[in-house]
């Protein structure tokens, strides 16, 4: 039609413009509740950037040997929920607190921000054991919670995730296991990028109130289910290729530095603590 | 000189907390526009040396103790409002988790501790920096800052306890609270504060100026190497040595607790009772009441404590510096 509109004046310069296109429009898009997509959108973006920074962020003072950092800490954990004491717990809170004192402001804030906030829990879940007289427990407990998340905290904020995967190796943690986290935390970047450029796409298009919306959700992780898929296997066929028969090897020898060293002999007093408390 | 709760009345403590208000807001006003962000943790280094501090007591004439503070030494660090904001911090801590000081006399000890001492010892170092421009001058200024400022701080306690029985009575014209009036309060916590802590806090200052402008001149000076680690060393020997303090046995003037009150000798005569309103009144159950843990020895109870409060203190400071680059 419009081709034949065209070709009726081909002499003249002057060009129609169609009437459609000369109307006002007057089209206001209905406003739409966004909040479950803005969410997703923001958790998504909060993990990868979690991820992403951990990578990029150098911590100077942990450069201890990763696997023994991982058996000190659960060690410590260990020692922590067996002991009966409330001096051995306050002695380990303590030693916490110096060496949080070494790391920056913001991981201090990032690792107490947990575990005040979980030991604020158990804090409410004891609030009956107060109110029964029993305020001794409560606080025991309340005191062990917070250490041994500190303790937690200050592994997983002072150590990159690619260096837990390989210190699991010396742990004698099977291949496979160590081949799945790997993976994992890898595609856990990918797929969550995936994931949000197709939560923007779906924010972009969606112009006034779109009932479908819930509906492409599910579209959305079945997509990126096929696409984990497709990649997963690319890369296990790519990793077979330059020679990958399903064993992890370590490629340097784990060094034992001065730092190490303060770690075993801390180690070894807190052994020695938790039998002298226990004894009393 | 940390007044324990129920020696001053209820009324004094909260005229002493509001007269705190205002110094309080205007000094992190201050510290907020004067101090550059990266100089922070500093204060809670500060805060820490203050902590330390009144945990070395000395033995006082009277078989009582006391303890230097370091408000002068702050003051001429860090500045006047920067170590009012350092001491006040570090009382808290002694008062909500050590018990040292009451709750509700917080504010008083505030008032004394961390608002008199170092504004009086930054007033009088000045004063006399100004008329000498010498090194030696410098060094005679900050002893007799540090000397008076202590005093003048006690003289403000035992003010504070002195006006007790005499505003506060019952029925019987007994005391309520602190029975002490000024004639007996003022010479037993000015006079060994003249004799002996008074000194200890100029000699403590003094080495700890000497050592400072040693390791760390940037401290002190501008545009002068500054460095840290010479400090925190110094901050690790305090807390190894601060078993010291408990070589002084016996308790510090007015603040005794419930059980010895009655049995306390003044001028050859035992009290004989415990005024009532410190029978019963508010009282709170700190983790570590004097600095002791269950099941440790004492020495180790109060070296745990000291590393402890400076811990907390320095990742408190370093927890707000982090937060204020944000902005």
């Amino acid at each position: 039609m419009n081709q034949n509109r065209y070709e009726n004046v081909p002499n003249k310069k002057e060009v129609q413009i169609p009437d459609w296109l000369l109307k006002k429009e007057h089209y206001i898009p209905k406003s739409d509740k966004e909040s479950f997509l803005d969410k997703s959108i923001l958790s998504f973006m909060r993990i990868i950037s979690k991820i992403k920074t951990q990578n990029l962020e150098t911590v100077s003072i942990y450069q201890m040997n990763v696997t023994l950092k991982i058996i000190a800490t659960l060690f410590l954990i260990i020692t922590i929920s067996w002991t009966q004491s409330f001096s051995f717990v306050i002695v380990l809170f303590v030693s916490l607190l110096v060496i949080l004192c070494l790391m920056t402001g913001k991981q201090i804030a990032g690792i107490l921000a947990v575990s005040t906030g979980i030991a604020f829990f158990t804090t409410l879940i004891m609030l009956l054991s107060f109110f029964m007289g029993k305020s001794y427990a409560g606080i025991f407990l309340i005191f062990k919670v917070f250490v041994t998340v500190t303790t937690a905290g200050i592994l997983s904020h002072t150590t990159r995730w690619s260096d837990v995967t390989g210190s699991l190796k010396n742990l004698f943690v099977p291949d496979i296991f160590i081949l799945v986290l790997d993976i994992a935390l890898k595609y856990i970047v990918m797929l969550g990028d995936f994931i949000l450029h197709m939560l923007y796409a779906l924010k972009l298009r969606s112009v006034g109130v779109n009932k479908k919306k819930y509906v492409s959700l599910s579209g959305i992780a079945g997509t990126a289910f096929i696409k984990s898929k497709e990649m997963a296997e690319d890369m296990y066929q790519a990793m077979e290729c330059r020679g990958f028969c399903g064993e992890y090897k370590r490629q340097k020898r784990s060094k034992f530095s001065l730092v190490d060293f303060v770690c075993v002999i801390f180690l070894i007093g807190t052994v020695v603590l938790f039998f002298y408390f226990e004894r009393i | 000189m940390h007044i324990p709760d129920h020696y001053l009345s209820p009324v004094t403590c909260a005229v002493m907390t509001a007269s705190m208000v205002p110094v309080w807001t205007y000094s992190i006003k201050k510290i907020k526009l004067e101090l550059p962000k990266e100089k922070i943790p500093l204060l809670g280094i500060g805060a820490a040396f203050s902590f330390l501090f009144m945990m070395f007591n000395v033995p006082l004439p009277g078989g009582t103790t006391g303890h230097a503070v370091g408000g002068t030494l702050l003051a001429v660090l860090l500045g006047p409002y920067a170590a009012c904001i350092c001491i006040t911090v570090s009382l808290l801590l002694q008062a909500l988790l050590f018990g040292d000081g009451g709750i509700l006399a917080f504010g008083a000890n505030c008032f004394n501790m961390a608002f008199v001492l170092p504004f009086v010892g930054y007033a009088i170092y000045s004063l006399v920096k100004k008329h000498s421009k010498s090194k030696k001058g410098e060094t005679i200024g900050l002893v007799i800052a540090s000397y008076l400022a202590i005093n003048i701080s006690a003289l403000c306690a035992a003010i504070e306890f002195g006006i007790q029985p005499i505003l506060f009575q019952d029925v019987a014209g007994m005391p309520l609270y602190c029975p002490y009036p000024m004639s007996i309060s003022i010479p037993s916590m000015v006079v060994p504060h003249l004799l002996v802590a008074g000194v200890v806090e100029a000699l403590f200052t003094q080495a700890v100026i000497v050592y400072i402008r040693k390791v760390s001149p940037g401290t002190i000076y501008q545009e002068q190497k500054e460095k840290r680690s010479g400090i925190y060393i110094l901050l690790a020997a305090l807390i190894c040595l601060t078993p010291l303090g408990l070589l002084a046995q016996g308790t510090a003037w007015g603040e005794w607790g419930m059980d010895e009150i009655s049995k306390v000798v003044t001028g050859g005569t035992e009290l004989g009772f415990i005024p009532k309103g410190m029978e019963k009144g508010f009282s709170m159950q700190t983790l570590f009441p004097d600095y002791t843990f269950q099941g440790l020895p004492e020495v180790a109870g109060y070296i745990l404590s000291a590393i402890a409060g400076v811990a907390i203190i320095i990742l408190l400071f370093k927890i707000v510096s982090a937060f204020r680059k944000e902005q």
